[in-house]
């Protein structure tokens, strides 16, 4: 049981997030290529309160965002594509 | 006399393997699950291939490959729909589900629901900061997608569910600032002979606990996180040692900064559909309210087969030798045919129940939990309801979720309550000191989708079935 690290450049590409680079490898959700780039918020809600994954699995909702300008999307079941547009949600959309 | 036609909703353990059963019965099976990929949320796989890396047991990944081996035997021969949501359930019985944007009708012979559990965490303050989520969540995205996410992480929970991921964090090379378990795992110990019972988990947890130990990771005895702080996302956790009730102890209070807090307090059933079908519902302390079944996972209405965690929570092994006795089951039901009991699967569900009563104990809650939070806390994430109107509405004598619901709009949102109303619940357990009385009602549709996926339905479809 040795210490595996599951960092690899493998298959690395680049996709957007609020205009920035954001570097995912193939196969990654939009919401952990973001949280391994220490990003981990992902809309403002309609209260103001800064929401990001909760559930990891897509029953809960609160990681919507808006990805190649469509709204809730939800960042941990949408897989990362080269050259993708992820926006931070604000508010209803 | 044809075979029938056999519908399983969710492609983990237990429907896998009642798919298994069913197709080998000879009857028409479609198999409907939300994932891109069979395997449920335990039974994670790489999407990508690219990193071969593993952090699970060796064990684990023997049961994993053989059970998927054995589905990918029948595969071809079943209609298996990944990424379906299944929105509405009818007498009938009746199903229908999403998708590629479109709505499907299926009426098979029966139904067979194997949806599984979602994470249980408790409300503090702070505890919507973007870097808190599910421990199980995190793993998946750990099993699946083979990302860590975050440099420094904090585990806490009860149950085995913690000690397995912060080991499996650890050998992933994240650092593993602390893990705090509720209840010591030295209980399971005090029951030996149980144990034998589940010498493969048991094996399992050794490996996992020898991990943490070996890492010399900072282990804390009773503590729970009480106070989550960041500005746009975490930044540090306070936790405190909780007594027997589960209040907060003075002065025990101990703050670590981290970038992820994975947090993971038992289980909730899925049990939606099950309650839209309208099957007897049953309360139980570990996973809320979920049908009630027979030992052939029949529920009260005919027809309607519930197996796997979502019929009580018990584990991996018992919702893979369930989901043979109710594929079983249910391909006899179809012809009119009484169950027959098959000895092996029966005898190896018993055992591995038997350990899961240990496990149990393990999950057992404080009820001061659900108090732990302040008038300001959000119970319902969706709707930002707080606790002061959760409590508002209590002391309008409003105690029953539906009622709570219908007041406060908790559970009116996105998640439909999936993330709340097990927190309310408990609430009110605890005002009243009494048992829920009655479960939430369940309507269609079990999921948000849009007006257009809905309107472009495939009709005489459900009569071709």
């Amino acid at each position: 049981m040795g210490c595996q690290k599951p960092v690899s450049t493998e298959g690395a590409f680049e996709f957007l997030f609020d205009e920035e680079p954001v570097s995912a490898r193939k196969g990654q959700s939009v919401a952990a290529a973001l949280m391994q780039a220490g990003q981990y918020c992902l809309r403002i809600d309609e209260f103001g309160v800064p929401k990001g994954a909760f559930c990891g699995i897509g029953f809960c909702w609160e990681c919507r965002c808006r990805i190649n300008g469509v709204s809730n999307e939800r960042a941990c079941l949408a897989i990362a594509q080269p050259g993708m547009r992820v926006e931070t949600q604000e508010g209803l959309e | 006399m044809s075979p029938g036609h056999v519908a399983i909703v969710g492609a983990g353990p237990a429907g896998m393997s009642t798919a298994i059963a069913a197709n080998k019965a000879g009857c028409k099976v479609t198999l409907l699950d939300e994932a891109s990929r069979v395997g449920g949320q335990i039974y994670r796989r790489p999407i990508s291939d690219v990193v071969a890396a593993s952090f699970t047991s060796r064990a684990e990944q023997k049961r994993k490959a053989g059970l998927l081996a054995g589905f990918g035997a029948i595969a071809s021969q079943i209609h298996y729909v990944p990424e379906a949501q299944v929105i509405s359930a009818f007498a009938g019985p009746e199903l229908q589900y999403v998708s590629n944007a479109t709505t499907h009708t299926l009426r098979p012979d029966a139904v067979v629901l194997a949806a599984g559990v979602r994470e249980k965490m408790f409300p503090f303050e702070g505890w919507t900061l973007p870097g808190i989520l599910g421990a199980g969540g995190a793993q998946s995205i750990l099993k699946a997608q083979m990302t860590v996410l975050g440099k420094r992480m904090v585990v806490a929970g009860a149950g085995p569910l913690p000690l397995v991921v912060a080991a499996q964090m650890l050998r992933a090379g994240v650092d593993v600032r602390a893990l705090a378990l509720l209840n010591s795992l030295a209980a399971f110990g005090r029951r030996p002979l149980s144990l034998l019972n589940g010498y493969e988990a048991v094996l399992d947890g050794f490996g996992y606990l020898a991990t943490v130990l070996l890492a010399n990771t900072q282990r804390l005895k009773r503590y729970v996180p009480i106070r989550a702080e960041g500005r746009r996302q975490l930044e540090a956790v306070t936790l405190a040692r909780v007594d027997a009730k589960g209040r907060a102890l003075p002065n025990t209070e101990k703050t670590i900064e981290t970038d992820v807090l994975a947090l993971n307090y038992g289980f909730v059933a899925n049990a939606e559909l099950a309650a839209m079908f309208g099957v007897e519902m049953k309360y139980g302390d570990l996973s809320g309210w979920h049908p009630k079944t027979d030992a052939f996972g029949r529920t009260s209405v005919p027809g309607v087969f519930a197996c796997g965690d979502m019929a009580g929570l018990r584990g991996a092994f018992v919702a893979q030798s369930e989901g043979s006795i109710v594929g079983n089951a249910a391909a006899r039901f179809c012809v009119g045919d009484r169950p027959e009991t098959q000895i092996k699967e029966t005898k190896t569900r018993a055992r591995h129940q038997r350990f899961q009563k240990v496990v149990a104990s393990s999950l057992t809650l404080p009820t001061g939990l659900w108090d732990l939070s302040l008038p300001n806390t959000t119970i319902c994430r969706c709707e930002g309801k707080s606790k002061k109107d959760v409590l508002a509405a209590f002391d309008q004598g409003h105690l029953l979720i539906n009622a709570v619901k219908r007041n406060t709009r908790c559970g009116m949102g996105w998640c439909g309550g999936r993330s709340c109303l097990h927190t309310v619940s408990h609430m009110a357990t605890l005002r009243t000191q009494n048992a829920p009385p009655e479960p939430m009602t369940a309507r269609p549709l079990a999921r948000p989708v849009s007006l257009a996926d809905l309107a472009n339905a495939v009709t005489g479809e459900a009569d071709a079935t």
